[in-house]
């Protein structure tokens, strides 16, 4: 017998409650909602994402700074904050810089200020902002309750790793240094480590809100991030099933199509899952934008239908995913990265692209840089003639790279130096190294085939072209390294006749705007979007489910706005997704 | 005997560029000559040696407070660390040296 559900809101009423899930599961909507709701009752409450491409500025419908906690537009109780991990590291470079303009020379300010636009002092200010807001006893007193709107699994697990990480690194190092310098420097942020370690384990004060969709791959999400959590004793799980379907038109073949999936799923859930407090929300037409749309959500889950004279024809100028496939293949060799927000279909796609070029004759490689992607899921569990599956996994990357240096220039050196090395080697910042260096090594299989990459979420994938980009310039500035998959990783990623970015999307808000931000930022970082995929579009299916037609129409416009950004754009049906 | 005391060196202060770690692995790609040299050091503090040592990126403080290296960022600029300090004179610019030339300076055996 299941348990009975609870509201969403009671499921969240610890003073610290921490919402994640696989990307596209509906984070942003159901803690921002949650964090409305709460507010509305009186509570000061904060809301922070911890996403690197955070939406809660568009989902509350109000600025969000990247600085400091303001209050959220139209509340006065309702505070917001984005932790962005560039403005983070720039805030961090310059309380360390600052105070030497003028006393040390340009050029060794400059120096300073390289090294410390590295991964490392992304991924360490990021998180000791995180830590801040956990730890500050001010905070704490002023907010009735702190709501975390994290970024998707895999990096959000990491980030709350972070805290036992260093304090363990902290607790066992003999050399008192570390990458963010000498411990003794370090006093106040070892403070502030053990003391989020410590609230996050308190099961009185800190709560994880689990948000899954009825589908199989958002459920072994949340069942392997249960189960990590719970490695790192944090214990205080709950669970949102969010998106749950009951169609109102028994004769819509599609509407009831998706509800038997979600069915199956349901049936299928794994019971660490089961056994959680849980909640469920139903399916909307649309996906509420501003305070009145996330108070009546999810009341109203049909949506707001379009004006019924809008017809649904899908903008004139796509190309075919055939078409798009044969272009690719006739390069004959190179690089293809899907990009985009979470639940887009990165992986579905890179794997049928893979397929298909498998299927035209080519040597193909397909990998994910994602820590959470499911590419034997894809795969159905099947070989598939000569393709070859490659995943960088941080963990798997970091012991590989930690052996690979201690038998290299590790080799030489006598018993004290080895123990040194691998104290250094401990260092929680190995592991943007390790991954950059597999990430390198795995585009320049680029070379001899087709390499098709499923990528992290956008926000993680950027930050990972950014600490390619800084990890670049640091070999250039020593002459280049020894390496050539190292040297060679950006010229590579910069030419578009070798890396092919297709840039995947649904046409829906928040997806569309991450998509279109994504592709300045690429375009910034010299490396020009190839093709544009609307996945997941009702518009090219019959449909006549109330709620499905809502989303029919409320497609439109979003598909527009795709359509206009490549010469290269391909619409795929809903259905992809259900039957894969 | 005071004097002899006097004639054998005895700390050592070694200001670094910037760099995230001491042994550089923390870099795009492990520098070897980093990693020798972190040993050596350790060694050498194991002799008896006092060692300090300081990173431009984390310890910018003690590169201003130290005349000496301080004309040298002004002269001949960032380029010239590492500077290795015996006492209170300049010993090296601009390289880390082998374990045998430490050794000399100090009077020990490698």
């Amino acid at each position: 017998m299941p348990r009975p559900l609870d509201s969403p809101v009671s499921l969240a009423a610890a003073p610290v409650v921490f919402f994640t899930g696989k990307g596209g599961v509906g984070k942003t909507t159901v803690a921002c909602q949650s964090a409305v709701i709460s507010a509305d009752q009186g509570r000061r409450v904060l809301i922070v994402s911890t996403d690197p491409a955070s939406n809660i500025s568009e989902v509350l419908g109000s600025p969000v700074s990247d600085s400091e906690a303001d209050l959220v537009r139209g509340h006065d109780t309702l505070y917001a904050l984005n932790i962005d991990p560039t403005a983070a590291a720039k805030a961090y470079r310059e309380r360390v810089i600052g105070p030497y303009r003028g006393i040390l020379p340009q050029d060794a300010l400059d120096s300073m200020e390289e090294q410390l636009s590295g991964g490392c002092t992304l991924e360490i200010s990021a998180f000791d902002q995180f830590a801040s807001i956990l730890s500050n006893p001010n905070t704490k007193d002023f907010y009735d309750q702190i709501v975390f709107d994290t970024a998707p699994t895999g990096h959000t697990l990491r980030l709350l790793a972070l805290a036992s990480a260093w304090t363990g690194f902290f607790d066992s190092s003999t050399t008192g240094v570390s990458c963010m310098g000498s411990f003794e420097a370090l006093e106040a942020e070892r403070g502030r480590f053990a003391a989020a370690l410590e609230i996050l384990k308190d099961e009185s004060r800190t709560s994880v809100v689990l948000v899954a969709r009825p589908e199989p791959v958002a459920m072994i999400e949340a069942e392997r991030a249960s189960a990590e959590l719970r490695e790192l004793g944090i214990n205080n799980q709950r669970l949102v099933m969010n998106g749950v379907y009951h169609p109102t038109d028994a004769t819509d073949p599609i509407a009831v199509e998706i509800e038997a999936d979600q069915v199956r799923a349901l049936n299928d859930m794994p019971d660490s899952l089961r056994s959680l407090p849980s909640s469920e929300i139903l399916l909307s037409g649309n996906s509420p934008i501003g305070l009145a749309a996330l108070r009546a959500f999810p009341d109203l889950p049909i949506g707001v239908p379009g004006s019924s004279d809008v017809t649904p024809t899908p903008p004139g100028n796509a190309l075919s995913f055939t078409d798009l496939v044969e272009d690719l293949s006739s390069a004959g060799r190179g690089v293809v990265m899907t990009m985009g927000k979470g639940g887009v279909g990165k992986t579905t796609i890179a794997t049928k692209i893979a397929l298909d070029l498998l299927g035209r004759g080519h040597q193909v490689c397909l990998a994910t840089t994602d820590p959470a992607a499911h590419l034997e899921l894809e795969l159905g569990g099947e070989q598939h003639g000569d393709l070859r599956v490659e995943r960088i996994d941080p963990s798997i990357e970091v012991m590989a790279y930690r052996s690979e240096v201690m038998n290299t220039v590790g080799a030489d050196l006598d018993e004290d130096g080895r123990t040194l090395l691998e104290e250094e080697l401990n260092s929680p910042c190995t592991e943007e190294v390790a991954v950059f260096r597999a990430f390198a090594r795995l585009v320049s299989l680029g070379e001899q085939g087709f390499l098709v990459i499923d990528t992290a979420p956008t926000g993680h994938t950027l930050l990972l072209l950014d600490a390619s980009k800084s990890f670049h310039r640091e070999a250039l500035a020593k002459g280049g390294t020894s390496e050539e998959f190292i040297d060679r990783l950006i010229p590579r990623l910069q030419d578009p006749d070798f890396t092919k970015v297709v840039i995947v999307t649904l046409p829906e808000s928040t997806p569309v705007s991450e998509a279109t931000t994504l592709a300045q930022d690429l375009r910034r970082a010299d490396i020009e979007p190839y093709a544009w995929i609307a996945n997941g579009c009702f518009a090219l299916l019959d449909v006549s489910d109330p709620l499905l037609l809502v989303r029919q129409r409320s497609e439109k416009r979003f598909l527009e706005m795709v359509a206009v950004q490549s010469s290269k754009f391909v619409m795929l049906p809903y259905a992809i997704r259900s039957h894969s | 005997m005071i004097e002899a005391d006097y004639l054998v060196a005895k700390k050592v202060r070694i200001f670094d560029p910037a760099m995230c770690c001491s042994s550089g692995v923390c870099g795009p790609g492990p520098d070897g000559s980093l990693v020798r040299f972190a040993a050596d050091v350790s060694w050498l503090s194991g002799q008896g040696i006092e060692v300090e040592r300081f990173n431009l990126t984390d310890s910018p403080d003690a590169f201003v407070a130290e005349p000496l290296i301080k004309e040298v960022l002004d002269s001949k600029g960032v380029g010239s660390l590492p500077v290795i300090i015996v006492d209170q004179e300049i010993r090296w610019v601009n390289q880390y040296p082998e374990r045998s030339a430490l050794a000399e300076a100090f009077g020990l055996t490698s």
